[in-house]
Order: structure tokens, then C-alpha cells, then sequence
């Protein structure tokens, strides 16, 4: 029987092996076993448990061997999973950050991602959005590639899934690899940070491989789990942005302002009506340019709605999950299988997403020899979003919109039937089109595992895979005339302003992976354990879109058959990946522990010369306090050393980068189309692989009876032959071209920790992370020493300049407000400046503010990240605060300019900044903010320069163990919880709603991605109760 | 499986197979002609918007437009100035691979005509894109084959005379070689008249008054030749003035006899081959008055009061080339704004796709580009002048009248072309720009919004990515 040391209690589902042999049992539900032993003489019997240490009892002819296992909560026997196979904690050798998911289920988790969130030192969790079902964007020890992608390799239960890249907007396009991936199926997560660790998956390693496990059924008796939630989710913050008076009152300060300027004679104090018989406009006509609205100044102002936008879009909605699973096994059968539902309601109305899923993996041992498995998760899930996030789509102009409206079109402004009110800007109301636009997306996503592992002697094991990762996706969007151009328009076109489009791809991953491994234990004190493995691997997508053409014949139908006609193409893409791969594992007497690995991999995305790359790795490790002389120091429970090097890849480039194609360039002669075709681009046919390297010292410490353990590390990574669009000269024809040019160098080291605080009846642990990393630019192409990132919008804000942070904020620095002193002296002047402008900083000395005088800024990555996770437990009650933050970064906010510019226009709301604007010298203001009526136009500067730093309370939980009230037959165990996500949180973002956001791609260049924010929505705020039910 | 390792695009066709056939050598002829397509609005920004044809303050000075108006100094990353370099030598790099190829492999084409037409074709549309560059930039580097990357890193700006060279030499070839006329299913093609029209201007521009900048005017006295190449234009009678000013611009009249060459749109096809030009300076609101979908022209650029002063009471241009004042849901726009490519019954489903050509060169500006050699001193008389200018102003409705000065031409020229992209150039080439401007900016810049004029902005600055690209290879321009 084994038990618990801690009150005695069995322990079922203990694995009981005979010592180098492959005889074993699991225990039952009352902890109880039986094992027929061969040459029982001398046999010992490992006892493992996860959670529990491992305990090993020499059998010595006794006939019933009672095991007490003790807890561990840091437990070194722990079996990690590492790329191709396992290893025990204890001898891993390279850098390997890992996240125990079994409480994922006790948390309302709905993304695999989210789960990672302040977590572990050196992998940064970037939640990019607030939108509904969206892929957060992971980077491990920085950002190394400039073009060429920085997320993770994603591997489950051991099937390299296709890497994705977010585009030049932030999104991933065609999927991010943990889309639909049903949190509370993972059992285990382990990030692969250094060369050494990853390098077996070589050429897709370089950004860090995450390696996810799910849940696999114990031998006993089934296992059945009710997990369900439901509570709500809304906005955690809120713009500051003006309120309808003080937008009042800047529209009045400017239409003044701007009459004044108009001509002479005019003042400030002639009426409205003065001003129309000057412009000698008719009775009823306006010019809004030059005249307020009479009823701003009228108490009550009739007729006139004075609207908060944000309050009439944002809502409280409904967030429920409901997953029922059953485990188990006997010697023949293992078996998981799960259903999952989920569907919340989105922080803004008329957002939602529904999620199916299912999973089962079972294993079958079809003889001592054979094992046979199949795991398999199909999921479904429907995802409404009208286009909430980025440039010129809903949030941006929920919060930019004119917060004064005609009461009469209630919050329906240019919507339908009703026009624009006068004063106000120009798109269809926010609210009218969250309530009639359709942005729906369906995908369906089926992951499949098979395998068979043959064991061909005792230690030699063959292991073949066949993978298969199938996703069907289908977007639909639909606009309605009614919420579509203006009223005029709308009047005389109808539907033919109804537009709408259907889109589908197919994207497929099939991996074949063959593997013989072999493990043994020479003379009781080598263990060595050899991997060999061949693997093949190919991505194809294939892309389909329609949209219509001249709007619909209907408008009662959303589909494309009522289009009044119909524009379509279709695309395909595909590559191969072929890879060979080695691996020896040592370890001497668990003392001292090596470990080299090489894999040679082979893609169709590079030329014929350069296909191939050679990516080898090794590490050692120092069991110290295995030594002899550390056994006389009883309080080091535990101390290993580690280092470790090297290389990894990355191939993140289009499928067909090195082949020179055609673009179709077509012309007109006399109204008959004419085909063009030339060659679309500078193609480099040597392109070859950006290349990784890292070297990282660490060490694992754990002392004072595990109490406190300890891991750091130190790195530097250098990535060269940067995928790089090396800029041409507009000269050759071509703006750049992609070449293996530059390199860029990541250093930094990480601590976590973990300590039990208190042990007794009050059990407190801790768990910290804390990170610092910094990345430089180390050379760019052929000499040059910096590039410009070009922008979508105006002059260029960022820049890669040797010595630098990648993409480091590059814009002009905004010192104060111009007085008549400053003009009086000869300050600097950005063109036809005038009192009360922003004053800059001249940094060429040159007496004028120009593009020349931008200097470097900011960074956009943190300099130090860090999490930390309480956990207190007394009696039945379960405490957990997760509090996450990140330091010394910058945001250069495009919404930020959108909403606060100089030279902004009276019509759009502006941030709450212009509270305190220069008025008059005499009430010059907070002196940040110059006065609203400004014609010197602008300049990518300060104002819009932001701290990324925060500091967040992510997760509160309270749970209470309800097993010892329903302590019956059937019920193994249930607990309540409820769960605060995000409710406290302190950032510095005043241009913006999440200091992590990114929806719009600013530079418009594919060769240098800038995704950043210009109108994201907040982190969802939620509040949700839970119930989680062994039976 | 190792072969599965060399793949093809799937969807879409590469260049290992191209310029095997003569259909090839059409379609890469034609990808030349695509860069044509935004030479309109490039001239409605570059040089109607920057000359004394538009007040275009933008409200808050925010529009990429403002820096070209106001002579803003910091120009050298604006995407209209960029746009200028880029796009004219995307021309030029398809122009040299059709020659390299045609040299290299042009042999699979056995109609022998066929193949010299397409040589003389891309050699009139190299010269077509170096003669774009050299007004607005001056020195470019001069390049006449598909060149390298490092190649091209290593050719600085060539002096302007070695831009001319090439222009001429190219355009003579076309001049000699191209047809007079071409079948219906080629028009918009240029034709021999073309390559004169194109070489007499580059002759008459070279000979404009250098204001001791580097290009684009080097003070060659070059008016004879020109008005040899312009008489030969009005010599051959393949060309004809319309019988009205609206004629020359209607939807249904394209390719009508005032035109000698254009360039080609159309609506309706994919990938999209119409235009944006007709909207470029109209404001956005002014469609959706008229019950149309927003087109992109953004904000107003209104017409300068000089211009609209300019104008006889009985100019029959005036308003077909101006819209004045309109009102849009009750807000009232007194400016005016220019409207003459569009057509309201016209307006295209997809903004993009403005089915109306441009005429580049057309038969009234060969007619007025002679009487400016006249009064330059070619061949000719007063008489001749004269009986030019009335011929263009009877047409406008106005009485006829006598003694020609080139200043009265000058005002002939923007009246008759307003809104065509020709005022900067115009200016430039008759050696007033620097005082022209200055004096009306004086005059009209009330809200004192405008930058001093400088003669070193007669030349747009070299496009900051340019300079970028490797320190040192080309100098920037003066004054910027």
C-alpha cells in the first residue's frame, strides 16, 4: 500500500517499477498494488508520484513493501519534457522554464497563452489585444529577428506545429498556433529558452520552443471532472478624453480663433449671426469652420445630446465555460478524453465568441513491446467581431467621436435615415455600426497525433508519429448601406453602399517523425541515453476570398449571392521542412551530466546552395551537492551549475523568397486591358538561414529542506545573418530586397524563485520571476549604420541604428510651451510656430526644428519583467494573487497623436490633456499641452512618447475545498472559487487603453513589421465563479 | 524525399520562364506602361498644388499636401516627393530589362517591325520617366541597364547634362522609329508625334533660365529645334483643335484629334487599371453633396483668388475647370476647388477606378509651345503668335487680341491648362518663377502660413530614404 506521508492517506495511480526493468503496476484507489517481481532477491522498487519525491525500496524477499511517498514541492524528480523524450529535472543541463498547468482548471483560463501571463523569467506574454479569442504574442529573451518573426516553435505532445508570425498589424492572419487549443486539456508546459535546450528543433529554435503537454489517463479507476465557470467581463479602464462641455469649450476657443485669423477686422466677440451676414451666407446656412453652434451656450443646450461614447459601446457581458472529462486506465488501455464549452460575451456590445471542443488520447499497449496512441482534438468555434480594433475602425472612432450630437438621432448620428450634425466628424455612428455590421469568423481545427513505439530490446525504443494539424476558417463580413457614407449618399445609392466579403483558407501541417532511442545504465553510475531521428515536414495554405462589386441588389440578405457582382481569387503556398537530428545524454552518477544534440535541416524556402544548416548544441552540468563535501553542508538540499551553447535557426520567411517572381502590372490601350508582367522584386537565390547563437551560465539551488529553491541564468545571444530587407536605392527599381544582413544581440539574465513561507496549518508559498534583457543592434547591411523604419503615417519614428535597441523610438523632443520670450531669443521654430506651440528641442543646433533634429528616445521592450504568484492555503481555503509588471519600456502611440496632435481639428474629441492646454500667456496651462488652435502643423515628437510600464494585479483567487462537506463514495473532491481578473492595475498610458496593444501596422513595410496601437481595447476586467468536481 | 525540397510558387508564375515568346516581350512592354499610371496625380501634387494655381493650406496644416504648398523646408520624406523617385525608376527598371532582354533574346520575335516598335516604345518611356525626374529632382543617377544592387551603390547623381543626353538620345531613337499611327486595339500607345512632342518640350526646357540651381533649365538655346519638331507635329494634319474646351476633356470623346499622346485608363477590369486623378483636388464633401461615396481627395485645395481673378467674366474654362462654393449638410464652403476630370454621372464603383485618360500632350499645348519659341526668338512672327493664342481664346468664348507678349502667354497657358499639371513647370521654364511666386504670396497668404520662397525650391528635395540608404552617395539638393 503507499500512502502519504503527510496524513497517511493512499495514494492511488503511483507507479511501482521494478528497478531496470520494464515490470510495473500503478496502485488503486485505496493506494494498494501487486507486482510479480523477477530475481525478487535483489530488486528494487521505484515508487514515483507526480508531486511526490520518488522513493526507491530494495525488495530484500520481503513479500509486502509499504511505501509512505513524500510531497515535493519542488520536486527534482520531476519528469520534464524535453524535445524528443523526457528527462529527469535534475538533469537537465540547459535552460528550461517550466509551468505546472494542473491548476490551469482551477482558474478561468480560456486561452493557453493567457495562462502564461507573468509566469516564467525570460518569456514575455504579450496580451496585444482585448478582442475575443485573439493569439497573445510570445517572445522568449527578447526580440532577436527584425523581420523574420520572433514567436515561439509550438510543440504538442510532441508535433511541431507551424510557426507563425504576427503581420505588420499585430495579428496573426491565418491563425496563431494555440488558437482553439482547450486550456484546461494541458497538463504541463515547459519553455525552452537557451540554444542548448532547443537546438534539437534547430532551424525554428532561435525565438525559444514551448513545449506543451496535454492530460494523459492513470491506471485506476475513472476518473470523471466537472470544471465550470461563469461570471462577467467588461472594460478595466476607461479614456481620459474630453467630456462634451470641455469639448464645448475647445470647439468654441478654436472656431474663435479661427474667425479671428480669417481676416482683418474680425473679433472673437461678433455673433454668430454677425459672422453669417460677413460671409454673406444665407439665412439657415452655416460655416462651421468659423461659427459655433448657438445652442452650446444655451442653458440646457436644446436639442443637443451631450453623449459619452465609451459608456453607450462598452457593457458587462457573460462569460461562462463548461468542461466534463474522464481519465483512467487499466495494463492495456490509457484513455483522456474531454468536452469543452465556452462562450463569453465581449467588453463590447455585439461581440461574442463560442468555442466546441473535444479531445481524447488514449494509449494502447498492444504488447510488452508495442504501444499504440492516438490523440486527437477537434474543436469549433464562431468568433463575432464587426472590426473593433485599429485605425479608423470602431474603438478609434468610439473615442475620437464628436461627443455633442442632434438629440433627435439619439446615439445613431450618420446612421440609416439620420445625417451629421453639423459640428460633428464624418463616419457612421460607432453604435450603429457594432449593432448592423457583420465580422464573423468560423474555424475549425482538428490537431491529430498517431504513434507507435516498438521496443526493439529492452532500452531501444522506435517511436513513429504521424501528425496531422487540419484548420478550415471561413471570415464573413457584411456592411449595410445604413451604415455606410453619408446620408446623401445613402440616399441616392442604397444598397449599391452595402458591400461585403467571404474568405476561407485551409492551412495544413503534416509532420512525420521517426526516432530510436536508447537509454542505459552502465555500472550503476553511467547513464547515458542516445536519441537519433529523422523527420519530415510540410505547410501548405490554400486561400480563397470573395468580395463584392457594386454593392447588393438587397438588403435583406447578407450573403454574396445578392451582390450585384463579385470579385474573387484564389492562392496557394506550400513548404517543406526535412530535418536529421541527434542527441547523447550523460550523466555520471547524477553528478555530473552532459548533453549534445545536432539537427541538419533542410527547407524549400532557401536556394539550392544554401538549403541546408547544421545547428549543434551542448551543455554540461555540476551536481555539486552530490559531492561528498557538500553532504557535510545539510542545509543545500540541492545545487546544480549549468552552462551551456548553441545554435538555432530561423526560416521565417515567405515560401518562396528565393525564387525571382512575376508581378502582374497591368495597362489600358483604348479601354481593352493589357497585360503586364515584370519581375516583382530583387531576389537574393543564396539566401540562407538567420542564424542563433547563445551562451548561458546558470545554476539551481534549493535549500533549508527545499524551502527555498533558486534557478538563474545569464545569456547573451547573438542572431546573425539577420533575415534582413536590406534597403536598395529607389534607383535599381526596388525599394529593398531580403538578404542575410546584420546581426543583433540579446543579453540578460533571469531569477526565479520559490519559497514555503510557512509550512503549519497556515501554508503560504511564493513563487517569483524577475527578468532583465537588453537587445542592440550590432550591424546592419554593407556598412550602413542605421536604418530609417519608414511609417504609414507621416516621417519615420523608429529607427535601427547600431549600439541601439531594435526599432528604438526616434522623434523630436518636446521641451515646454513657446512664450514671446522664446520667439523674442531666436528659439527654434518647427515652421510658422507662434506663441503658445510646443516648444523642441534643437538637437542639431541648427535654429530651426526639423526631421534632423529627432534623437533616440525610447525602446520599445521592457528592460525588466517580472511576476510573482502567492499562494496561501488554510484549512479548506485557497488564496492566489498573481501580480505581473514590466519597467523601462516605451509605447510611441499612433492613437495617442490620433486623439492629441497638434493641429487636431475642433470636430474630433481630444485626451483629457487639453484640460489643462496654454490658453493665453497669461494661463499658459500644465505647460505640456500647447493651445488648440495651432497651424504650424506637426512633427513625430515626445507628445506622443509613452512609458510601457505597469504594474498589474492579474489574478485574484479564493477557492474552498469543499471535499470534507461531501465526503461520499462518489465525490473525490470539489471546490468553489471565485476569480478577479485584472481588477487592479496602474500603467502609464495616457494615449491609450493597454500599454501592450498593437492592431495597426505603422510602418505600411512589410521588410520592417512595426505593429503598434492605434485604438485597442482594454485588458477584459472579470469576476467569475467557478466549481471544479472530482468524482 | 529530399526532392520534395525544391519547390515552385504555386500561384505565382516566376521569371525562369519569361521573355520566351513574343506575347512575353508585349506583357513586359505593358508593365512599363502601368508606371505611367500615377504620373497625373504626381503632377497634380508636385506642380499644380505647388504653384500659384492653389492656395492648398490644409486646415491645421496636417495634409501631406501642406509641406508642397507652403514650402515647407522639411519635404524630403514626403510621400508625394518619394513617390516621384521611386515610381519613375520602377519605370525605368522595366524599360532597361525589356532592352536587355530584347538584346538578348528578342530573337524569338520574327515580326522585325514588332520588335523595333517595342524598343523605341521603351526607349520613349525611359525618356518619358528620366524627363519626370530631371524637373523635379535635377540630378539623378543616370541608369540605362538593368544594374545590381551594388552596381547602383555605386553611381552617385549624374549632372544634369548627362540626364539630357540620354533623354535625347532615347527620344530620337523613338522619334525615328516608332509609327505614326497605330491600329484601334494600340492606341495610347505613343507614336512618332509623340517623341516629337516629348523632345521639343525637353528641348525647350533645357533652354529655360537656369537660377544658377542645377537643373532643370541649363540656358541652351534649344527654341529652334524644338519648333522644327513642333511644326512637324502641325505639318503631318493627324492633329486638330476640338470644337470646344469640354470636348477635349469628355468621357465619350477619349483619343479624339487634340490628343497627340496620353495616358490610358479604364474602369471596371481587374486588376484595377482606372485612375485616381479626376478626384486628387476635389474634396471629399463636395461628392458626398452630390450624393456620391467619399472618393480620397480628403480636404479642400482651394483655387488660389489670383487664378479665379484671372479669369475673364466671359471664359467659358473657367467653370468647367472650377467648382465654386457648395454647400454640404448645411455647412456652407465658399472656396473653389478644381473639378475638371470629373464627371458625376462617371463616378466609379471603386474610387481606384476613374475610367477618363490624361492627356499629356495635346494638340493646344504643341500650338502655344511654338508661339513660346516664336517669342524666344525661333522662326516666326508676331503674327503667328497671335493668331495661336486667339485661335485657343475664340474657343473660350473671348474676343481675339494682338501683340502676344510672353507674359500674356504665360497667362494664356494657365488659363487654357489649369489644373493639368503644368503651372510649376510652365513658371520654371519661363524664368519667372522666382519672382511670380513670391509676389503672390505676399498677396494672397493672409494667415502668413506660408514659407519665404527660396529659387533653390524650384527643385524638390532628393527623398530622404534615398540618402539613407548609404551615406554619402547622393548629396541632397540645395536648401533642404
Amino acid at each position: 500500500v503507499v500512502t502519504t506521508s503527510e496524513n497517511g492517506e493512499p495514494l492511488p495511480g503511483v507507479n511501482v517499477v521494478q528497478k531496470g526493468s520494464s515490470t510495473g503496476a500503478v496502485t488503486d484507489a485505496k493506494g494498494a498494488y501487486t507486482l510479480k517481481l523477477n530475481n525478487a532477491g535483489n530488486a528494487v522498487l521505484t515508487f514515483s508520484f507526480i508531486g511526490y519525491v520518488t522513493q526507491e525500496i530494495p525488495v530484500k524477499n520481503q513479500s509486502v513493501i509499504n511505501s509512505k511517498l513524500e510531497p515535493d514541492t519542488k520536486s527534482l524528480s520531476e519528469v520534464v519534457v524535453i524535445g524528443y523524450g523526457t528527462a529527469k529535472k535534475a538533469d537537465v543541463t540547459g535552460a528550461v522554464a517550466s509551468f505546472n498547468a494542473k491548476t490551469i482548471d482551477q482558474r478561468p483560463i480560456l486561452r493557453v497563452d493567457q495562462a502564461l501571463v507573468g509566469q516564467m523569467a525570460g518569456v514575455q506574454v504579450k496580451q496585444t489585444s482585448g478582442a475575443l479569442g485573439k493569439g497573445f504574442s510570445i517572445q522568449v529573451r527578447g526580440t532577436g529577428s527584425i523581420t523574420a518573426g520572433n514567436e515561439p516553435l509550438y510543440v504538442i505532445d510532441g508535433f511541431p506545429l507551424a510557426t507563425a508570425r504576427p503581420n505588420g498589424s499585430g495579428n496573426f492572419a491565418t491563425g496563431n498556433p494555440l488558437d482553439n487549443i482547450n486550456p484546461n486539456d494541458i497538463e504541463s508546459i515547459q519553455v525552452l529558452k537557451d540554444a542548448a535546450a532547443a537546438a534539437i528543433y534547430g532551424s525554428r529554435a532561435a525565438n525559444g520552443v514551448v513545449l506543451i503537454t496535454t492530460k494523459r489517463g492513470q491506471s485506476g479507476r475513472p476518473k470523471v471532472t466537472l470544471n465550470t465557470f461563469t461570471g462577467y467581463m467588461e472594460r478595466s479602464r476607461k479614456l481620459d478624453m474630453l467630456s462634451a462641455d470641455e469639448w464645448v469649450d475647445r470647439a468654441t476657443e478654436m472656431i474663435n480663433a479661427q474667425w479671428v485669423a480669417s481676416a482683418p477686422n474680425r473679433t472673437a466677440s461678433q455673433t454668430n449671426e454677425q459672422r453669417r451676414v460677413i460671409l454673406g451666407l444665407p439665412v439657415g446656412q452655416v460655416n462651421t469652420t468659423y461659427m459655433t453652434d448657438d445652442r452650446w451656450a444655451q442653458p440646457g443646450h436644446p436639442g443637443l445630446r451631450y453623449l459619452d461614447w465609451q459608456d453607450e459601446a462598452f457593457r458587462k457581458g457573460l462569460t461562462q465555460n463548461h468542461q466534463l472529462s474522464a481519465s483512467g486506465g487499466n495494463e492495456f488501455v490509457k484513455y483522456y478524453v474531454s468536452g469543452n464549452y465556452v462562450r463569453q460575451e465581449g467588453m463590447v456590445i455585439n461581440t461574442d465568441y463560442t468555442a466546441y471542443s473535444a479531445r481524447a488520447n488514449v494509449e494502447v499497449n498492444a504488447s510488452k513491446k508495442l504501444k499504440l496512441g492516438l490523440n486527437i482534438a477537434p474543436t469549433y468555434s464562431v468568433n463575432n467581431d464587426p472590426g473593433v480594433e485599429g485605425k479608423d475602425n470602431i474603438l478609434h472612432q468610439m473615442v475620437s467621436f464628436t461627443p455633442v450630437q442632434e438629440d433627435t438621432m439619439g446615439v445613431y448620428p450618420n446612421v440609416g435615415n439620420n445625417g451629421q450634425y453639423r459640428w460633428s466628424v464624418s463616419p457612421n455612428s460607432p453604435i450603429g455600426k457594432l449593432q448592423n455590421t457583420i465580422g464573423e469568423t468560423k474555424r475549425f481545427r482538428t490537431l491529430t497525433s498517431t504513434y507507435a513505439d516498438y521496443q526493439i530490446i529492452p532500452g531501444l525504443n522506435f517511436r513513429t508519429t504521424i501528425n496531422l494539424d487540419n484548420t478550415d476558417n471561413a471570415s464573413k463580413s457584411y456592411t449595410p448601406y445604413s451604415v455606410a457614407g453619408s446620408y446623401q449618399t445613402r440616399l441616392a445609392q442604397l444598397t449599391t453602399l452595402t458591400s461585403g466579403s467571404f474568405s476561407t483558407y485551409r492551412k495544413r501541417t503534416f509532420v512525420n517523425e521517426n526516432t530510436l532511442t536508447y537509454g542505459k545504465v552502465f555500472a550503476e553510475k553511467h547513464d547515458v541515453t542516445l536519441l537519433a531521428g529523422l523527420s519530415y515536414n510540410s505547410d501548405k495554405i490554400e486561400s480563397a476570398s470573395l468580395s463584392s462589386n457594386g454593392g447588393y441588389s438587397s438588403n435583406a440578405i447578407t450573403t454574396l449571392n445578392a451582390a450585384n457582382g463579385v470579385t474573387g481569387n484564389t492562392s496557394e503556398a506550400r513548404n517543406v521542412l526535412i530535418s536529421y537530428f541527434g542527441r547523447v545524454q550523460y550523466s555520471y552518477a547524477s553528478k555530473y551530466l552532459l548533453s549534445a544534440s545536432i539537427r541538419r535541416d533542410g527547407s524549400s524556402r532557401f536556394g539550392a546552395n544554401t538549403r541546408w544548416g547544421v545547428f549543434p548544441s551542448a551543455s554540461v552540468g555540476w551536481r555539486v551537492s552530490e559531492e561528498a563535501f557538500m553532504k557535510a553542508i545539510p542545509v543545500v538540499n540541492d545545487l546544480k551549475l549549468r552552462a551551456s551553447w548553441g545554435t538555432s535557426g530561423n526560416y521565417n520567411i515567405g515560401d518562396y523568397s528565393t525564387i525571382p517572381t512575376l508581378g502582374t502590372y497591368n495597362y489600358t490601350f483604348n479601354g481593352v486591358a493589357a497585360v503586364g508582367q515584370a519581375p516583382a522584386g530583387v531576389t537574393n537565390p543564396d539566401l540562407g538561414w538567420e542564424n542563433s547563437r547563445t551562451f548561458d551560465v546558470g545554476f539551481d539551488v534549493s535549500v533549508l529542506n527545499n524551502r527555498i529553491s533558486a534557478a538563474f541564468d545569464v545569456y547573451n545571444k547573438l542572431n546573425t545573418n539577420l533575415l534582413l530587407n536590406v534597403p536598395l536605392p529607389g534607383a535599381t527599381g526596388f525599394a529593398s530586397y531580403l538578404s542575410n544582413a546584420g546581426s543583433v544581440r540579446n543579453t540578460g539574465w533571469e531569477i526565479e524563485l520559490n519559497t514555503r513561507n510557512t509550512t503549519g496549518a497556515l501554508k503560504w508559498n511564493t513563487s517569483l520571476n524577475f527578468s532583465h534583457n537588453a537587445n542592440k543592434v550590432v550591424a546592419l547591411a554593407g556598412g550602413q549604420d542605421q536604418i530609417l523604419i519608414p511609417s504609414s503615417f507621416d516621417i519615420s519614428h523608429s529607427i535601427l541604428k547600431i549600439g541601439q535597441p531594435l526599432y528604438s523610438i526616434y522623434v523630436v523632443k518636446q521641451i515646454g510651451i513657446l512664450s514671446q520670450q522664446d520667439i523674442d531669443n531666436k528659439a527654434a521654430l518647427y515652421g510658422s510656430e507662434t506663441v503658445g506651440d510646443p516648444k523642441y528641442f534643437d538637437a542639431n543646433g541648427d535654429g530651426v526644428i526639423d526631421a534632423n533634429d529627432r534623437v533616440i528616445v525610447g525602446r520599445p521592450t521592457p528592460k525588466y519583467m517580472w511576476g510573482i504568484t502567492n499562494t496561501l492555503r488554510y484549512k479548506g481555503f485557497d488564496l492566489t494573487v498573481l501580480v505581473q509588471g514590466q519597467n523601462g519600456g516605451s509605447i510611441y502611440s499612433l492613437l495617442g497623436r490620433a486623439l492629441g496632435r497638434t493641429g487636431q481639428g475642433f470636430t474630433d474629441n481630444a485626451l483629457g490633456f487639453y484640460r489643462d492646454r496654454w490658453r493665453s500667456p497669461s494661463d499658459p496651462g500644465a505647460g505640456v499641452v500647447g493651445k488648440a488652435y495651432s497651424t504650424f502643423g506637426r512633427i513625430k515628437n515626445t507628445d506622443w512618447l509613452y512609458s510601457s510600464d505597469y504594474v498589474r494585479v492579474r489574478n485574484i483567487t479564493l477557492g474552498y475545498d469543499l471535499g470534507s462537506l461531501m465526503k461520499t463514495k462518489f465525490v473525490q473532491g470539489a471546490r468553489i472559487y471565485v476569480t478577479a481578473e485584472n481588477f487592479f492595475g496602474f500603467d502609464k498610458y495616457k494615449g491609450g487603453f493597454n500599454p501592450e496593444a498593437s492592431n495597426t501596422d505603422l510602418s505600411g513595410s512589410s521588410s520592417y513589421p512595426e505593429p503598434g496601437d492605434y485604438g485597442g481595447l482594454p485588458l477584459p476586467r472579470s469576476l467569475v465563479f467557478g466549481l471544479n468536481v472530482t468524482f | 524525399c529530399t526532392s520534395d525540397l525544391t519547390q515552385i510558387p504555386i500561384s505565382q508564375a516566376t521569371t525562369a520562364t519569361f521573355y520566351t515568346q513574343t506575347n512575353d516581350f508585349l506583357q513586359a512592354s505593358n508593365a512599363i506602361y502601368n508606371d505611367l499610371r500615377g504620373y497625373p496625380d504626381r503632377q497634380l501634387n508636385l506642380s499644380e498644388t505647388r504653384s500659384d494655381n492653389l492656395y492648398a493650406v490644409s486646415d491645421g496644416g496636417v495634409r501631406d499636401w501642406e509641406g508642397i504648398n507652403s514650402f515647407h523646408k522639411t519635404i524630403a520624406s514626403n510621400p508625394y516627393v518619394s513617390d516621384a523617385w521611386s515610381a519613375n525608376y520602377n519605370g525605368v527598371y522595366r524599360a532597361n530589362v525589356l532592352l536587355d532582354q530584347l538584346a538578348k533574346n528578342g530573337k524569338v520575335i520574327t515580326d522585325q517591325s514588332l520588335k523595333t516598335r517595342l524598343e523605341a516604345e521603351a526607349k520613349f518611356l525611359r525618356a518619358f520617366f528620366y524627363f519626370d525626374l530631371v524637373r523635379w529632382f535635377g540630378k539623378v543617377p543616370v541608369i540605362d541597364k538593368p544594374a545590381t544592387a551594388n552596381e547602383v551603390l555605386s553611381i552617385p547623381r549624374s549632372p544634369v547634362e548627362d540626364v539630357y543626353k540620354l533623354i535625347i538620345s532615347d527620344l530620337q531613337f523613338a522619334n525615328t522609329n516608332l509609327p505614326e499611327t497605330y491600329a484601334a486595339a494600340d492606341k495610347g500607345r505613343p507614336t512618332k508625334f509623340a517623341a516629337k512632342a516629348a523632345l521639343a518640350l525637353v528641348y525647350m526646357t533645357r533652354s529655360g533660365k537656369t537660377y544658377d540651381i542645377e537643373g532643370p533649365g541649363v540656358g541652351a538655346n534649344e527654341w529652334g529645334n524644338a519648333l522644327t519638331l513642333l511644326n512637324e507635329i502641325i505639318a503631318s494634319g493627324k492633329f486638330s483643335l476640338q470644337s470646344s474646351y469640354t470636348s477635349v476633356f469628355s468621357y465619350t470623346n477619349e483619343n479624339s484629334a487634340e490628343v497627340i499622346f496620353d495616358i490610358q485608363y479604364q474602369t471596371g477590369l481587374s486588376p484595377v487599371v482606372g485612375g485616381t486623378f479626376p478626384w486628387v483636388l476635389v474634396p471629399d464633401t463636395w461628392f458626398q453633396s452630390q450624393g456620391k461615396a467619399v472618393q480620397g481627395g480628403l480636404t479642400i485645395r482651394p483655387v488660389s483668388t489670383d487664378l479665379l481673378n484671372a479669369y475673364d467674366a466671359k471664359d467659358t474654362r473657367k467653370a468647367f475647370t472650377i467648382q465654386s462654393g457648395y454647400v454640404y449638410n448645411g455647412v456652407a464652403e465658399t472656396r473653389s476647388f478644381f473639378k475638371k476630370y470629373v464627371d458625376l454621372t462617371k463616378v466609379p464603383t471603386n474610387r481606384v477606378d476613374w475610367p477618363i485618360n490624361f492627356i499629356v500632350f495635346r494638340y493646344a499645348d504643341m500650338l502655344m509651345l511654338k508661339a513660346e519659341c516664336i517669342l524666344r526668338g525661333a522662326s516666326g512672327t508676331q503674327a503667328d503668335v497671335d493668331a495661336i493664342v486667339n485661335q485657343l481664346r475664340t474657343r473660350a468664348g473671348l474676343a481675339a487680341t494682338t501683340n502676344v507678349t510672353l507674359t500674356q502667354l504665360l497667362k494664356e497657358r494657365r488659363l487654357e491648362f489649369a489644373a493639368e499639371g503644368s503651372r510649376w513647370h510652365d513658371l520654371v521654364r519661363f524664368g519667372v518663377v522666382d519672382t511670380v511666386i513670391p509676389a503672390w504670396i505676399t498677396a494672397e497668404d493672409v494667415q502668413k502660413v506660408m514659407q519665404p520662397f527660396q529659387k533653390n525650391y524650384i527643385l524638390y528635395p532628393v527623398p530622404q530614404t534615398e540618402l539613407d540608404v548609404k551615406q554619402g552617395l547622393y548629396v541632397q539638393n540645395a536648401g533642404y
